[in-house]
């Protein structure tokens, strides 16, 4: 078990290295120079852009541009070309905000998904399993931002109430009760919202799944030595068929940031990924390449958790 | 599929002998060929089929698309700028008053309504159908191609090494490094920040898309290789002499083709979906050029004097990409055995 885990940190090791090379030149190897930010400014000056591009190292070699980016971010001195704060503190406060739309969203996508899934694989080619199907699919192919557009307007419309951003707007001397069901309104909306498509894939693998294992050998002898069904289906079925959703805890990770460009600028929430589709618009390109190394980079972690916990379920992977 | 050369031949001597035979050969055979049996677990799969014929109608549409609204004279303009008639419903006759007769619509009516600059809102659908149709096919082909080689190499040559001494890797090694490298990133972000440093242009879009999009193909491919080489008749073709190129091409590739026609199907349905939410974002097709998307954008500004400017491209959006969704999933389930019966 350890020269596995050894030899997992050592790939995933090499795997960051390319993620960081990745994420520096999908910016600098465009056309075009990130000195440019705002080239229609008038008082944007010559001397103005070189001293700015020195500040920025933009002067230098781009290897060693490179190498002074990473270096700036893991001491924490990169900061903003738009404002010249930190980028550190800047994405782990945005984060903070995203986590609660993030936790909600993932527990409304798991509790909703599982029955779904498992209801249609037990119910198959039923009516309840079509319907669910065509169901499934349109949630998917639904373009969530109109959707989320629509909703705003309507609820806001219909009830009066405000929807964008975290809090109701000059609602900062209201009391704790209030504040706390001032926020969990503001959750409700882009949380559900944006759990949609997710209900709907996952409901699909899930589906599939607990077909596959519905067919195995196993469940064929437990059910042919006479086992209820109901323990066929929860005890013998359903506990092999959850195992490989484990490994998608840590493919959960990247949704947290790509997931919720749009959902997070539709509903005004300053979250990460408002910051990344605002740092885009800003051409603010320190935040733009950090938030990129950072989610992938949680994301790597996030799969090396989940291997590790796929080897403590699942003792035939334990090599 | 040829029943053989004895069936064609005339019969010289007895009579009761070439038929017989005929029906030996047949019986040889096997029965139905998986193709023929994927296709009947696909037929009897109405909602599959109903996504097909919905595909192929969206196809025809924007192919009359196309023939309609391109060229210096379009039958229908895209671009005709009327401003009296500014924001009309649809099925609005246009304003005779203010409108010559050679600007009006060649229907005698706005059949969806015009735009905030009077261009007629059903040419505009039918223009973008053809780009949003070529976005998801151009994205889409680049994705699968990139996918098929990449994978394809990674399956046939992952035990060649590259590189000297201690630093070598094995292909197999490169290539599955990369995926995950490339599955690490939050894809859609990936995505938009590429396209913000480049030029807005339509081309530029189709190839991001297709860029960051091919790993699950090149997955697929690679696992379908590694099982399929082990198989009799690869290993036949290697005797026989068959080049590696040629093992991949005629040999391995064809036999993979399967899941690679089901992720293609689907990936249309996700480029469609990118490119619209690109445009909603406003980084998307650059106007004048209309895609379903951009005009689904620009109406959200007039979604309270014109709901249709937003609804009529919704609609389809949603419609199109469910026809695709329900097209490959029919497709999945048809080439799975495991998923086809019962």
């Amino acid at each position: 078990m350890v020269p596995f885990i050894l030899r997992t940190l050592w790939k995933k090791t090499w795997t960051l290295v390319l993620i960081s090379v990745v994420s520096f030149a999908v910016i600098h190897l465009a056309p075009g120079q990130p000195s440019q930010i705002d080239p229609l400014n008038p008082r944007f000056t010559k001397q103005q852009l070189e001293r700015y591009r020195a500040a920025f190292d933009l002067d230098r070699p781009l290897w060693v541009q490179y190498g002074l980016f990473y270096q700036k971010l893991f001491t924490g001195q990169l900061r903003s070309f738009k404002d010249n704060q930190p980028v550190l503190p800047k994405i782990g406060e945005r984060t903070w905000n995203s986590l609660p739309l993030f936790a909600v969203e993932t527990i409304l996508v798991w509790c909703y998904a599982f029955p779904l899934g498992i209801a249609a694989a037990i119910r198959r080619n039923s009516l309840f399993d079509r319907l669910t199907t065509v169901l499934v699919f349109a949630l998917i192919s639904i373009p969530g931002f109109y959707v989320s557009y629509l909703a705003v307007i309507w609820v806001v419309e219909v009830f009066q109430v405000d929807v964008l951003g975290m809090r109701t707007f000059g609602s900062e001397g209201a009391g704790p009760w209030r504040a706390v069901m001032d926020r969990t309104w503001h959750l409700v909306l882009p949380s559900v919202l944006g759990a949609t498509a997710g209900v709907a894939v996952l409901s699909r693998y899930v589906r599939s799944q607990m077909l596959e294992v519905l067919d195995s050998d196993y469940v064929r002898t437990a059910r042919a030595k006479g086992l209820e069904e109901d323990s066929v289906l929860y005890r013998h079925a359903l506990r092999n068929g959850l195992l490989p959703f484990v490994t998608m805890l840590g493919l959960l990770i990247p949704a947290l940031v790509g997931g919720s460009v749009i959902f997070e600028t539709i509903f005004a929430w300053p979250g990460i990924g408002r910051l990344g589709y605002e740092a885009i618009l800003n051409r603010d390109y320190p935040v733009v390449i950090a938030i990129n190394f950072l989610a992938a980079g949680l994301t790597l972690v996030g799969t090396l958790l989940s291997d590790l916990l796929y080897m403590i379920v699942d003792p035939r992977i334990r090599l | 599929m040829s029943a053989g050369p004895g069936a064609t031949r005339p019969s010289p001597g007895g009579a009761a002998a070439p038929a017989p035979a005929a029906g030996e050969t047949a019986t040889l055979g096997p029965a139905r060929s998986p193709g023929r049996l994927a296709w009947h677990a696909f037929w009897r799969n109405r909602t599959a089929v109903a996504g097909m014929v919905a595909v192929a109608l969206f196809f025809l549409g924007a192919l009359a698309g196309l023939v309609l609204t391109k060229g210096a004279h379009p039958l229908l303009d895209p671009r005709e700028i009327r401003l009296p008639d500014r924001l009309k419903p649809p099925l609005a006759p246009p304003n005779r008053e203010a409108v010559a007769v050679e600007h009006r619509p060649r229907l005698g009516r706005y059949v969806l309504g015009t735009d905030e600059l009077g261009r007629d809102v059903f040419a505009r659908m039918l223009e973008g159908g053809f780009v949003s149709l070529s976005v998801g096919f151009v994205a889409v082909g680049i994705a699968v191609a990139l996918g098929i080689v990449i994978g394809g190499v990674a399956g046939h040559y992952g035990r060649v090494r590259v590189g000297v001494g201690p630093m070598a890797l094995t292909v197999d090694t490169l290539v599955t490094g990369l995926i995950d490298v490339m599955l690490s990133f939050p894809t859609f972000f990936l995505i938009l920040t590429v396209v913000a440093v480049l030029k807005p242009s339509i081309w530029n879009i189709m190839i991001v898309i297709g860029l960051t999009s091919w790993e699950g193909t090149a997955r697929f491919v690679r696992a379908e290789i590694l099982s399929l080489r082990e198989q009799d008749f690869v290993q036949a073709a290697q005797v026989v002499g068959a080049s590696g190129r040629r093992l991949i091409m005629r040999h391995l590739v064809p036999n993979a083709l399967g899941p690679v026609l089901v992720s293609t199907t689907l990936g249309v349905a996700g480029a469609i979906l990118t490119e619209s939410s690109l445009s909603f974002l406003g980084f998307g097709v650059p106007p004048p050029a209309a895609t379903w998307g951009n005009i689904l954008a620009d109406g959200k500004r007039y979604i309270f004097d014109a709901p249709w400017l937003t609804l009529i491209p919704g609609t389809m959006i949603l419609l199109v990409v469910l026809a695709f969704n329900l097209f490959g999933e029919g497709l999945r389930e048809a080439f799975n055995p495991r998923l086809r019966e019962g």
